[in-house]
């Protein structure tokens, strides 16, 4: 087995990491600093990298497991409400990058509805291409789970987007 | 067109029963421009998944992280006890040297100063063989005498010790 280097073989995971903490604090500084809390986690456990079955997979999960403790903490201090929040200017939206127009708005606030799980496996799927086997690896549930969560999340997700279209609740 | 073939895909894609591989046709398939009318609402389904698939950390990043995860990593070292003493039984093993070889050089140095036995090598003192064999006559003469002055002094202390013990 090749021996796994940090520049070539974690480092080039950052944005594969960037795109799952996203999904799940939904804020871009945030997600940010999970990364990068992930990987030097990574590093600071380098002696086990040989042991692993999938540096990958092992990343993936520890980036998840870091996001959702940052998204519960953040869900306890959450700001009020008041007159100088709300002036916010949109163009500081961390998503205005990806959400090009309406629809693509919509499908991200249908997806960014769903439970964390749902969203976590959502995106390893349909954005990053895993497969089930990997999914599992990563959240650390059986196959079936993850296949009946999929099954939830694109069902709800067709469900909502096929009557706001339909018609236009 | 024949579209059935897509169709089933994105219905066997909605009971979670593709393949990685039949998602990747599904998605190659809705990135084209011209998307039959009724499954155009799907586009921007997988539009924003490629979208979505196109976030990127900042080129910074790797600089920050590097920084941090190359630096040179002070280790510290668990030293047995041994180890940690070693200076200690050295700089004890040194003075020990210097004692022993202090000693043999004191000792060297004194030789010169010590009894030679060696009888071969003494040179005459007297050169008139009367005078010599005066001298020592004379000589055995204060020993003996000495001698006999202690035997005496012994029976002496013999005899005053010997009735005490009788008495008692």
């Amino acid at each position: 087995m090749q021996a796994i280097n940090f520049r070539n073989d974690i480092l080039p995971l950052k944005d594969k990491l960037f795109r799952l903490a996203l999904r799940i604090t939904m804020n871009r500084a945030e997600a940010e600093d999970v990364v990068q809390e992930t990987m030097l986690r990574v590093w600071g456990r380098r002696d086990e990298w040989e042991g692993m079955e999938s540096v990958e997979a092992y990343c993936l999960t520890v980036c998840r497991n870091l996001a959702i403790d940052r998204s519960q903490l953040k869900e306890s201090q959450n700001e009020e409400l008041t007159e100088s929040n709300a002036n916010t200017p949109d163009s500081a939206d961390p998503y205005s990058l990806c959400v090009r127009n309406e629809q693509m708005a919509l499908i991200h606030r249908l997806i960014s509805g769903l439970p964390e799980k749902q969203r976590t496996i959502l995106q390893l799927r349909d954005v990053e291409g895993k497969s089930y086997k990997e999914i599992a690896d990563i959240v650390g549930v059986s196959e079936e789970q993850v296949k009946v969560n999929l099954f939830r999340a694109r069902q709800k997700i067709k469900q909502q987007y096929t009557e706001i279209n339909d018609y236009g609740l | 067109m024949d579209y059935k073939y897509i169709e089933q895909l994105l219905e066997r894609y909605w009971a979670c029963e593709t393949s990685v591989e039949e998602e990747q046709i599904l998605r190659a398939f809705f990135r084209q421009k011209e998307v039959p009318a009724h499954l155009l609402p799907y586009k921007s389904l997988f539009a924003y998944e490629d979208a979505a698939a196109d976030l990127h950390l900042g080129e910074d990043f790797d600089e920050r992280i590097l920084a941090q995860v190359e630096r040179p990593s002070v280790k510290a070292r668990r030293l047995p006890m041994r180890r940690r003493m070693m200076p200690l039984f050295k700089a004890a093993a040194v003075v020990a040297v210097m004692l022993s070889l202090g000693t043999v050089a004191q000792h060297s140095f004194d030789r010169s100063r010590q009894t030679d036995y060696n009888y071969d090598a003494y040179q005459d003192t007297y050169t008139d063989p009367q005078s010599a064999y005066g001298t020592v006559s004379e000589a055995l003469q204060i020993v003996s005498e000495s001698f006999q002055k202690s035997q005496v002094h012994d029976s002496d202390s013999v005899a005053d010790t010997a009735p005490k013990q009788a008495v008692q």
